[in-house]
């Protein structure tokens, strides 16, 4: 009895490895590219410049990559930042710095924040008010009451050295998504703790 | 019963999802739009095919004692090879079905069938008993998937159909998988009961 179920465990065992085997080199290659890509897009947007990124230094949780251009000059530095209590979970993001700590973009790399709700955050922080209020829907404005006409929360361009990167519930300077303040303080935590970072 | 009966029971009169109500929690959480709830649908589908026929080959083999253990390992090796091809070639669906697909394994739809089809069975039999209940499983899916995308998010397979102003957002959330889920249910029971 013992033997049928080590030779089937075992058989299952052998076509594991061969498959792994298969499918490893794909796999790190893959996620690779994903983290080359967000660096890329956090650091120079859509534009086609040349990046070299230096080999990344481990800082806590924080995982930090320094992009030189070209001609050798230091173009800013991404910063992979963590927080565990966005909410759903982890909240995964990827932050462009210039070297004077200017925000040149984000991704957002990991979430399960709400759908409809706090998943807006890998586009809210990019947008200016007006943009983003136009496409609100009309409904969820009804139901959720959303007041978020005058204040900004567009975080490219600010400077978290200048700015105090907290939403304006808290007195800082960041409008929060409607109806998803959790998710909002949680995503300018990792924003905040980037920049401490790369001081 | 003849192969293609067979194939029809799974999809029509024993439907795992509006009849068995068997795997809900997939069924659940992945239909937030048609096209992940066609790829949960069509995952497990693969592995209701391949354990099927590999544990009706196997029936003969296997004694009484470690016969759910045995159909353990085969359906959970079969997951992992799917997860790691899904991972390594179609990395956007993977990351879009998350932990839903090492959970394939627990689903009460396949070791259900091993243990009353595929050990009771030939093995002609059993892999058209796994494409039937794999098709039922993924129309099923597709049509939750379906109903949520365009009341929620107002677009059908990603393509925008209604503005964004006429989006009911509950129906993404899971309260709204639960309402389609009662729904289509009824109508279904509606239409067989004819």
């Amino acid at each position: 009895m013992a033997v049928v179920l080590l030779v089937i465990a075992a058989v299952a065992a052998a076509l594991l490895a061969s498959v792994n085997s298969m499918t490893v080199e794909p796999i790190a290659k893959i996620n690779e590219d994903i983290q080359n890509n967000a660096i890329r897009s956090v650091l120079v947007g859509d534009s086609d410049v040349e990046l070299s990124v230096a080999a990344p230094v481990q800082k806590g949780e924080l995982i930090l990559f320094k992009a030189n251009d070209a001609a050798g000059n230091l173009v800013g530095t991404a910063v992979r930042s963590v927080d565990h209590n966005g909410f759903g979970g982890d909240l995964v993001v990827m932050v462009g710095f210039a070297p004077d700590g200017t925000i040149l973009g984000y991704e957002v790399l990991e979430h399960a924040e709400t759908p409809g709700l706090g998943a807006q955050a890998k586009d809210w922080f990019k947008q200016s008010a007006a943009a983003s209020d136009k496409g609100q829907s009309k409904l969820a404005d009804i139901m959720l009451g959303a007041a978020s006409a005058a204040g900004n929360h567009n975080i490219v361009g600010m400077n978290p050295g200048k700015s105090n990167m907290t939403v304006s519930k808290d007195g800082g300077d960041v409008d929060a998504i409607t109806a998803s303040t959790i998710t909002s303080r949680a995503f300018l935590r990792t924003v905040q703790a980037a920049y401490n970072a790369i001081k | 019963m003849s192969n293609f009966k067979t194939i029809l029971n799974g999809i029509v009169k024993e439907n795992p999802t509006f009849v068995l109500l068997l795997g809900m929690c997939p069924t659940l959480a992945t239909t937030t739009s048609a096209i992940n709830g066609m790829s949960m649908g069509i995952a497990t589908m693969f592995v209701l095919i391949c354990s099927n026929t590999i544990i009706s080959l196997l029936k003969n083999l296997i004694p009484d004692g470690v016969r759910i253990p045995c159909y353990i390992v085969v359906i959970a090796s079969f997951v992992t090879i799917l997860q790691m091809v899904m991972q390594a070639y179609l990395p956007s669906l993977y990351s879009s079905l998350g932990l839903f697909i090492p959970l394939i394994v627990v689903n009460c739809i396949i070791l259900g069938r091993a243990e009353a089809f595929a050990s009771k069975n030939g093995v002609l039999a059993s892999l058209c008993d796994g494409v039937g209940i794999g098709l039922g499983f993924t129309a099923s899916l597709t049509v939750i998937g379906i109903v949520r995308e365009l009341l929620g998010n107002g677009a059908l397979f990603g393509f925008r159909i209604l503005p964004e102003s006429m989006n009911i957002l509950v129906f993404v959330l899971a309260p709204g998988a639960f309402i389609t889920l009662g729904f289509l249910m009824a109508i279904v029971n509606k239409i067989k009961d004819r």
